[in-house]
């Protein structure tokens, strides 16, 4: 019943050279979390401003449910924000800061009174009701937030980036219990964060933007498995996957003087421009000392207990004619890990390899 | 909000100093010596201050209160003869005192009350993006940048009998023509108008200031809670401004207290008494008459303090009012 539907929707602040959303075609289902995230100033707050009506839609149109809310003032449009800095009324009382839409909105003391006390009860916020904000924890102000969107019931609730005020360990707290909580009241929910972590933890689904651009909107495990494009590759996992550009030969990529092979057809496809292909790989999917493979150096080793991160460059074979950006990573053994400046050899298992167009670098399958 | 210990310099002086030892009775006096040459320089430097506030603001204020015990004819200042509490008393049994108190609480209402919720409205639209701000800035600034005798002169006019505009205007409009100068109120009413006209723009630019402190998003908020802009002025604008609010009262409340030039320039024709029946005499023409026309300067004193009190009074409610709501809000 409440959906919400981007469509072609666009944003172009005045005076700016290029859109802050371009083009945004999006479609979230009924009760679903659907997490926006990317890098800083990519357009997520846009978006979700646009989506609130707090900013102008330059072109396109947007709609909740079946309804055209493209020029609809935000009071009509039936969503609930949680905002970044939490925009609690500093004057007015945590129940009254929760009951507030309701009064405006002319509803009753008793049915305020009612809801507020619900909302407080499944917040955990009862102790606090008659406090002011300035009186609470972080925490407890975001669950106030949170509560003033509960309250009212809306078709929509908005986040943006909830939680980026708060310790790492409230955080991890909190994400979990708000996609609780989501799932409990099933409400359509857009969420924006510039974590991917949250992102992926949270989100039914999870939309990578960049410059404004959507990337992909995808269940987080297939964002994980099969990403678009090199941005969404490099950007989602963490540590990010390696991303290498090199020559392509008969039978794969040639790294380092050796060649990781890669399928003949999606090969074929990839180099068909340049001659050259990208092929990226996680840093668990790679198996070392495996024999004959890429010659890599070990620079850095990470002990992270249960496995340790080995930060690597090509070895000494490297003809410079291979392109990446960051030290390669690879995940492995904490106790089988090779030693500093050792030279080991690495090979990625064949069904973990991704291979991307080095022109267009959109995904090859 | 207490006025004078929030003053910087007040709170400077009384303060301990962070680093005092809790010093035991017996060796009391040599440490305070000691403490005072520690701080020497702080004093020294905090000194000139209390020069220039001795003698220019306690030593007159002191004198004044000196004066009012005494009967002194400005013709002989040195020939003061002590008299108690007799001005006082006097003060209290005069008509005009009463009169002038009169005079002074209604204009004191009719301006300020107006004035300040012209400039919350004013302040309010120019918070909103507005072109030309700068211009509406220094433009509201115009009318307190004028000076008073300028100003009066020209709304003399305005309210003129029988060649002012505003009466050609309620002529226009086939109403009476008004004889400002002579009515109680009408004459009153014309005075607050000039002051109004005067400060509004000055308490319009407080609240601006005020108004650009608060974060853009608890506008957002209410906005998405479904509040008309009505609304927000009402609960998100007003409540952060009250500090603010709070604050222009007090100034103005001593303005109207002491307010002397506009009446005494608005009869156009040189009499100082305010008015033929004293109509718009204030307290600080009263003084004025009692002290530059019938030269009893200790009666002047007893009225200069008795305007010093009345303001002490109403700030203190004030004061109270705010300390009370505050801890109500805790
Ligand atoms: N009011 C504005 N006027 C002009 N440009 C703006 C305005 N707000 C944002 N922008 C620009 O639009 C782009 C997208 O901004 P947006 O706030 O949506 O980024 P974001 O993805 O939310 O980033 P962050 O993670 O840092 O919050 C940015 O390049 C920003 O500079
Ligand atoms: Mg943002």
């Amino acid at each position: 019943m409440a959906t919400v539907t981007f469509e072609q929707a666009t944003r172009i602040y005045p005076r700016a050279d290029r859109p802050a959303v371009d083009t945004l075609d999006l479609a979230i289902g009924d009760g679903e979390l659907l997490v926006l995230v990317g890098p800083s100033g990519c357009g997520k707050s846009t978006s979700l401003r646009m989506l609130a009506g707090l900013e102008e839609v330059d072109a396109g149109s947007i709609r909740i449910g079946d309804r055209d809310v493209t020029d609809s003032p935000p009071k009509d449009r039936d969503i609930a924000m949680v905002f970044q800095n939490y925009a609690l009324y500093p004057h007015m009382t945590v129940a009254e800061n929760m009951g507030f839409a309701l009064r405006i909105a002319g509803v009753g003391k008793a049915d305020i009174g009612r809801r507020v006390a619900e909302a407080a009860r499944i917040l955990d916020l009862e102790p606090y009701l008659a406090r002011r904000p300035k009186a609470l924890s972080g925490g407890q102000r975001q669950r106030v937030a949170m509560g003033r969107a509960i309250v009212r019931q809306p078709q929509v609730f908005l986040m943006d980036e909830p939680l980026s005020n708060l310790d790492a360990k409230l955080r991890v707290q909190t994400r979990t219990q708000i996609a609780a909580l989501q799932r409990r009241l099933v409400v359509t929910t857009v969420y924006v964060t510039h974590d991917q972590v949250e992102a992926m933890t949270m989100g039914d689904r999870v939309a990578v933007l960049k410059d404004g651009v959507l990337q992909q909107c995808d269940a987080p495990g297939t964002l994980y498995d099969r990403p678009a494009n090199t941005f969404v590759a490099g950007f989602i996992g963490s540590p990010a996957m390696n991303v290498v550009t090199g020559p392509g030969v008969d039978g794969g990529v040639r790294l380092g003087g050796a060649v990781l092979p890669v399928p003949r057809e999606r090969l074929a496809r990839a180099s068909a421009g340049s001659g050259r292909i990208t092929v990226g790989f996680r840093p668990e999917a790679v198996d070392l000392r495996a024999g004959d493979g890429v010659p890599v150096v070990v620079d850095v080793v990470e002990q992270l207990g249960s496995d340790a991160c080995l930060y690597a460059t090509l070895g000494a074979a490297d003809d410079g004619d291979v392109l990446h950006t960051a030290d390669l990573v690879v995940r492995t053994e904490p106790r089988s890990a090779p030693a500093v400046g050792e030279p080991v050899t690495l090979r990625v298992r064949e069904d973990h390899l991704h291979v991307f167009d080095p022109v267009t670098q959109l995904r090859v399958d | 909000m207490t006025i004078a210990s929030d003053d910087p310099r007040v709170a400077a002086v009384t303060a301990p100093p962070p680093d005092a030892p809790p010093a035991a009775p017996a060796a009391a006096p040599r440490r305070r010596r000691a403490r005072l040459t520690r701080n020497r320089w702080g004093y020294a430097y905090v000194a000139p201050f209390f020069l220039l506030f001795g003698a220019f603001s306690l030593y007159p204020f002191l004198y004044t209160a000196y004066i009012s015990l005494h009967e002194v004819r400005l013709s002989d200042i040195d020939g003061a003869e002590f008299v108690g509490f007799g001005n006082y008393t006097a003060l209290l049994q005069n008509e005009f005192f009463w009169n002038a108190a009169r005079n002074t609480l209604t204009i004191g209402i009719l301006s300020t009350v107006p004035q300040l919720c012209i400039a919350l409205g004013l302040a309010h639209l120019l918070n909103y993006r507005l072109r030309g701000r700068t211009f509406f800035r220094v433009a509201m600034l115009m009318p307190y940048a004028t000076s008073i005798a300028a100003a009066t002169l020209v709304f003399g006019q305005l309210f003129g009998h029988d060649y002012g505009l505003i009466n050609a205007l309620l002529q226009g409009l086939g109403l009476d023509r008004v004889d400002w100068e002579a009515g109680t109120l009408s004459s009153q009413v014309a005075i607050s108008v000039i002051v109004t006209w005067r400060w509004t723009g000055y308490n319009a630019l407080i609240y601006l200031a005020a108004m650009q402190a608060i974060p853009n998003d608890l506008y957002e908020a209410a906005t998405l809670d479904g509040a008309s802009r009505w609304k927000q002025f009402i609960h998100v604008t007003v409540p952060a401004l009250k500090p603010t609010i709070l604050f222009t009262i007090v100034v103005s409340t001593i303005g109207a207290v002491q307010l002397f030039g506009e009446p005494l320039l608005f009869s156009g024709n040189g009499m100082t008494n305010g008015g033929a029946s004293n109509q718009y005499q204030t307290l600080g023409l009263l003084m004025y008459d009692q002290g530059w026309t019938n030269f009893r300067l200790g009666q002047a004193a007893a009225t200069a303090w008795a305007m010093f009190l009345i303001i002490l009074v109403v700030v203190g409610a004030c004061a109270l009012i705010a300390r009370r709501r505050a801890r109500a809000e805790r």
